[in-house]
């Protein structure tokens, strides 16, 4: 503590995104060592490197130093800057690997984000560009985040050639609101995409109908909508997946996603997708699990008042945000059953306390 | 799977008052092998000993949002009664079983 107050540090390879993010809206210097010091192959990935010089790009005076051996990095944040930003994402992650913390950053820029990012737009690790365009957009809906926050998908790029395109807008806002999401409602529709890509547009049909088989017994309202994209537009690689969410009578809204496989027929992915779907929907809560850190990260930013939000057992990568977050603002948050009278759901109920995040960069016009 | 709703954790302690790793909270942390690696054996007299702190896996341990995919939990869903037993989670089942 009387050494380095204001230095955060960190250990090891994973976790790498939302630690960076916590240093930049925090204005604290994070510095992160043992990345990979025991592999083979040590030190940063070319994806996390190019995520570096992402971040270099999309805010202003952040000075990174990455050690010789690239196991060790210092991060000393710079304002986030926002603006028109064109970036190639290496063909080792999706898009999504780099939307994921950007959107946690851009509502605090100094000028509205207009983000280009090239390459895979869909892959099993990461969010894809349609959980993003159609869940994690909306999450950010919550907290007051909404006019002009859109993602275009101009082209679509499946592994492992990529050549995908999206265009993420977003707004900038001087503070995020304060939520009290506790009641998770009933589902009362299924939203999804189906897409197919340099391979038989059937196959994207074909998904529809696997999926509903399972889903009909549940709800009439099932819309699945079969994206297609031709020519240049549909990327280099062939490929296809499908997209699920529901959403309930309260706006809580679960996700899951399955994408092709070489051998594996349309209609097993399909059902992979629509089961992955029910057993979210079975974990409860009002937000999707991937979607945990983005909702907790926005209600500690919060106005100085108490944010609750009702959520499912939390994920490995949710209890070391918990961890990581507290280093960083000093906010714990309070966790407590949702429902203690009923022992049958897992369900905690979040609470915190805002920091009164204010949105210093934004530039006044 | 069936400790978990019997005996509630509390998760304010485990998250903020240990140094549990999140894996081992959620009790997910592989197949269990807590074989303290990294001690050297006293039959290894080999001069050199090979470290192994590091996992030996085919594949590294990406930092990815999305959890892999599990067969077996999805296969579950073959089941009718398990099907019927989230009914009260929509609209159209009935107020809370």
């Amino acid at each position: 503590m009387a050494q380095t107050p204001t230095i955060l540090q960190f250990s090891g390879h994973q976790y790498l995104r939302h630690r960076l993010v916590l240093s930049i809206l925090s204005g604290k210097p994070v510095r992160i060592d043992k990345i990979r010091s025991d592999d083979k192959n040590p030190g940063l990935r070319d994806y996390e490197v190019s995520l570096l010089r992402l971040l270099e790009r999309v805010t202003n005076g952040t000075i990174i130093e990455i050690s010789v051996t690239g196991t060790a990095i210092l991060l000393k944040p710079g304002i986030i800057a926002g603006g028109s930003v064109v970036h190639d994402c290496p063909l080792s992650r999706s898009v999504g690997y780099f939307l994921e913390p950007i959107v946690m950053l851009a509502p605090f820029a100094k000028k509205p984000l207009q983000l280009t990012l090239r390459g895979i737009t869909t892959d099993d690790n990461d969010l894809s560009v349609d959980i993003i365009r159609t869940v994690t957009l909306p999450h950010m809906q919550l907290f007051g985040v909404s006019e002009g926050l859109e993602l275009r998908i101009k082209k679509r790029g499946s592994p492992p050639q990529g050549g995908g395109e999206v265009q993420f807008l977003c707004p900038i806002v001087r503070q995020v609101k304060t939520i009290n999401f506790v009641d998770p409602g009933k589902v009362k529709r299924i939203r999804g995409i189906s897409h197919a890509v340099r391979v038989n547009p059937q196959f994207s049909n074909r998904m529809i109908e696997a999926s509903r088989s399972v889903l009909n017994r549940y709800i009439p309202d099932i819309y699945l909508y079969s994206d297609v994209y031709k020519g240049e537009d549909s990327g280099k690689s062939p490929g296809y997946a499908l997209t699920l969410l529901s959403e309930s009578t309260t706006g809580a809204m679960h996700c899951a996603e399955a994408i092709s496989q070489p051998g594996v027929p349309p209609e097993d992915i399909a059902l992979q997708a629509s089961r992955a779907l029910l057993t979210e929907i079975k974990r409860g809560g009002c937000i999707d699990r991937q979607h945990q850190v983005l909702v907790l990260l926005m209600m500690v930013l919060g106005s100085e008042d108490v944010g609750r939000c009702r959520l499912g057992e939390p994920t490995t990568r949710t209890i070391q945000f918990l961890r990581d977050v507290k280093e960083t603002f000093g906010t714990a948050f309070k966790i407590a059953p949702a429902d203690p009278s009923d022992q049958n759901t897992p369900d905690l109920l979040f609470s915190c306390y805002g920091v009164g995040y204010i949105n210093a960069n934004r530039s006044l016009a | 799977e069936s400790s978990r709703s019997r005996r509630r954790k509390d998760w304010t302690k485990l998250i903020y008052n240990s140094s549990a790793s999140p894996e081992s909270i959620l009790g997910v942390d592989g197949s269990g092998d807590t074989s303290s690696s990294g001690v050297p054996r006293m039959d290894d007299d080999d001069f050199f000993t090979v470290k192994s702190s590091a996992p030996v896996k085919a594949e590294e341990d990406l930092d990815r949002t999305k959890e892999p995919v599990n067969a077996d939990e999805l296969k579950q869903w073959e089941d009718e009664e398990l099907l019927d037993s989230i009914r009260h989670l929509f609209i159209t089942g009935t107020p809370s079983q």
